[in-house]
């Protein structure tokens, strides 16, 4: 990716991520987090900003700070590093709100030439998973690395 | 596994480890999500893996 990114710092086991987003509105420091879930190797992403008052984590919130281009590129970094170790992963992401979900497909389509190079990407429709295409509205995503 | 120096020698981000963050290892920042990925999997389960190649 060419996007030019923020400093992305991460947990010694790759699972949660930071970095300072520092456009127009000011400094908003956000957290990308990969939980597993139920199943083995399966991981759940998810990413908000931490509000600087409370210090708790909101994947609610819309921060509209004018970088949207580069948060997403931070959550795809992130999924490069943490498949380089787990790289038999399955990530699991759906947006908190449809246009949090919108969002994610928006990302998705900005860098797929480059992912799809390296992953396999899946959408959810009507309670079954098919190969991602673009202009495609999903209710969730799936992504694996691919075996090379 | 892979050590973060090799890590950012591949094709993959440069990813500063920072210690202060292993607070969150243990923590689910996100249970909501982690609730509804975990009922997809229930309901839905994973895809069945073709060997065609993946479209444009």
């Amino acid at each position: 990716m060419n996007q030019q990114k923020y400093q992305l710092k991460a947990d010694e086991i790759l699972s949660t991520y930071e970095f300072l987003s520092e456009e127009p509105k000011g400094k908003i420091l956000k957290h990308i987090q990969f939980t597993p879930t139920n199943y083995h190797d399966v991981f759940n992403l998810a990413f908000g900003d931490k509000d600087s008052n409370t210090g708790q984590i909101d994947d609610k919130v819309i921060s509209n700070n004018g970088d949207n281009e580069m948060v997403l590129a931070m959550v795809v970094s992130a999924l490069y590093a943490l498949t380089e170790i787990h790289p038999e992963a399955w990530i699991y992401a759906t947006g908190s709100t449809k246009s949090r979900t919108r969002l994610y497909r928006m990302g998705i389509t900005k860098y797929y030439k480059e992912v799809k190079t390296d992953f396999q990407v899946f959408g959810e429709v009507n309670k079954s998973w098919v190969y991602f295409e673009k202009e495609v509205e999903y209710e969730s995503f799936l992504v694996r690395r691919k075996i090379k | 596994m892979t050590t973060i120096k090799e890590l950012n020698k591949k094709k993959v981000p440069v990813v500063r480890i920072d210690k202060s963050l292993n607070k969150y290892s243990n923590v689910i920042l996100f249970p909501d999500k982690v609730e509804k990925a975990n009922e997809m999997l229930r309901t839905i389960g994973l895809p069945k893996l073709e060997t065609r190649k993946q479209g444009k």
